[in-house]
């Protein structure tokens, strides 16, 4: 079974920079700079949603980041319990969010990135809810396995 | 968590957190929209010093651009690494001009 870590952290914004260091420590050595910068990223985007949408920002809350280090990639999991995401916001969000015109800054998002972040910067996405229990599933290929 | 400093009539406003993530980005905010209220129009955002953005961050910064508007500019100078890669990957590089340095920025700004 490849080794897999549990951090868990209440449901507060300033805690979630710590996890990210975390997270980020652990994957070092299998992954390389850039690709451990896509999945830091993809990791606070994720946690925040679940503080800032899931719980709306009330502390005291869990939330759960599971690691688990496969020699080929990086399998992270977000579980949380706070009402489920709406159905389909994953598979709507897109790069397509960033195709804004960029000489009308009216047309240049400020907000709602987080999702598309995500898509964007991890190999494969899902989000399960049920029995009170949400949980995000992030894959991140290493792009040269070690040996 | 910003400090600044008036150079030939360009404010340069340097970042002093590692990071501007969610639980910074409202402060980065209001004290971003001080420095533009206060009549600072000619803006270098100092991001050297930061090494981690996130989509709060970034929200935050374009939410500066647009309180200033068509009455001025700001620059970002210094970003490196992820902070970088964010703003190619969002197209926010089509949004602001990036300079390596403030020096850069400055000289654009000023001339």
């Amino acid at each position: 079974m490849a080794p897999s870590i549990s951090l868990l952290i209440d449901s507060d914004l300033d805690k979630v920079a710590h996890i990210a260091r975390a997270v980020r420590g652990v994957c070092t050595g299998l992954l390389a700079a850039e690709e451990a910068d896509a999945v830091e990223l993809s990791v606070v985007e994720a946690i925040n949603n679940v503080i800032k949408h899931g719980y709306h920002g009330q502390p005291g809350q869990d939330v759960q980041v599971i690691v688990g280090l496969h020699p080929d990639r990086v399998v992270i999991e977000i579980v949380d319990h706070a009402p489920p995401m709406q159905a389909g916001l994953i598979e709507q969000a897109s790069e397509d969010l960033f195709s804004f015109d960029a000489t009308n800054l009216d047309d240049v998002p400020e907000g709602g990135m987080g999702l598309a972040l995500i898509r964007m910067n991890m190999d494969e996405v899902e989000y399960s809810a049920g029995s009170g229990e949400n949980r995000l599933r992030m894959v991140k290929r290493v792009e040269a396995p070690a040996g | 968590m910003l400090t600044s400093e008036l150079r030939n009539n360009v404010l340069v406003v340097h970042v002093t957190e590692k990071r501007v993530d969610a639980s910074k980005a409202p402060l980065f905010k209001d004290e971003m929209t001080r420095c533009i209220d206060d009549g600072h129009h000619q803006l270098v955002l100092d991001l050297s010093g930061v090494d981690f953005v996130d989509s709060s961050g970034l929200g935050a910064i374009v939410s500066c651009l647009k309180r200033l508007g068509p009455r001025g500019s700001l620059a970002v100078a210094g970003a490196k690494g992820a902070v970088s890669r964010l703003f190619t990957l969002t197209r926010m590089d089509k949004v602001f001009a990036l300079h390596d340095t403030v020096d850069a920025a400055v000289e654009q700004l000023s001339a």
